[in-house]
């Protein structure tokens, strides 16, 4: 067989491996839009439960802006993630973000509802919670990826969490604002086009 | 073309013939990367037809380099492979041999 192979038909083999299996590793899941649409329901639960009571549509359901509001964007995103996720190979990597995101959403999902019925919550402790829960899931994401803009968003909502435990309620909703705007909105557009240009070539191998 | 290269054929390394089939190698590179893969997303990724992956999977399942498993999902058929430890172990091999030709065509 060796006496049939050139040097170059095995340079070729050899190029073949790394060529597929960097075809393999390029991350194929697009999954900046769940960064906007989180962004935009955020957003909508914000105004929703700071000036429902100004608008006739929402009187006296303002209490329920948040849990709505998170529910609303869950079921969106289950539903769209499980229909765009369909036919993609399962990776290690893919499988540990996917596990961290979900357990931070567990959390968010235990922790305030339970300090909503104790009492507990108040707009500091909740800013400065879901920005250290965010800031979290983005450092990890974006150190498992070597992601350096994802890392930048971990950062940015770390010193929110911080920022949010000092001063008045509208600085600390002004600095979740603004931190939803640079880490969920503007991230989600970039890794939305990031993914749209990534999306075209692919090679065609001959046996 | 070992002669030419100045190769002695008793030092040459065998190279492994499952794997040295060009979408066969794609296939097992490909699937090194992945935990297990569809049928659809391997054709994706070679640009493969139908007929041909199948016939060069099926291969590699007789030699015990990749699993199958057939299952439904939502009423429509699926097909994952996934690379057995026998794989991985021919691939790496097929790379060191294939790296310890090059060395040779190269050193000569």
């Amino acid at each position: 067989m060796q006496e049939e192979t050139s040097a170059q038909d095995l340079r070729e083999r050899l190029a073949l491996i790394e060529s597929m299996i960097a075809e393999g590793r390029r991350r194929t899941q697009s999954w900046g839009w769940v960064f906007l649409l989180w962004g935009v329901a955020y957003c909508v639960a914000i105004v929703w439960s700071t000036h429902g009571r100004d608008l006739s549509v929402w009187s006296s359901a303002d209490s329920l802006a948040w849990p709505l509001t998170m529910s609303v964007a869950l079921v969106v995103t289950m539903i769209i993630g499980i229909r765009k996720s369909r036919g993609q190979p399962v990776t290690t990597v893919g499988r540990a973000i996917g596990a961290f995101w979900t357990c931070v959403g567990i959390s968010m999902l235990v922790v305030f509802p339970t300090l909503a019925i104790s009492g507990r919550l108040d707009e500091h402790v909740f800013v400065a919670l879901v920005a250290a829960m965010l800031g979290a899931a983005n450092g990890a994401s974006g150190m498992i990826l070597r992601w350096k803009w994802q890392v930048a968003c971990a950062i940015a909502w770390w010193v929110t969490s911080a920022a949010a435990c000092f001063g008045s309620v509208a600085r600390a909703t002004a600095l979740f604002l603004a931190a939803i705007f640079a880490c969920q909105i503007v991230f989600g557009i970039y890794a939305m086009i990031l993914e749209a240009r990534r999306g075209g070539t692919r090679g065609v191998v001959h046996v | 073309m070992a002669a030419r290269a100045g190769w002695s054929m008793s030092e040459l390394p065998e190279l492994n013939p499952v794997i040295h089939g060009k979408l066969r190698l794609a296939l097992l590179s490909l699937l090194t990367t992945v935990e297990e893969a569809e049928f659809t997303w391997l054709r994706a990724r070679t640009g493969s037809t139908d007929g041909n992956l199948g016939a060069q999977l099926a291969k590699l399942e007789e030699a015990g380099y990749v699993s199958v498993e057939k299952k439904f999902v939502q009423r429509k058929p699926q097909t994952l492979y996934r690379m057995t430890e026998e794989g991985r172990r021919a691939l790496a091999e097929y790379v060191q041999a294939l790296k310890q030709l090059l060395g040779t065509a190269i050193g000569t």
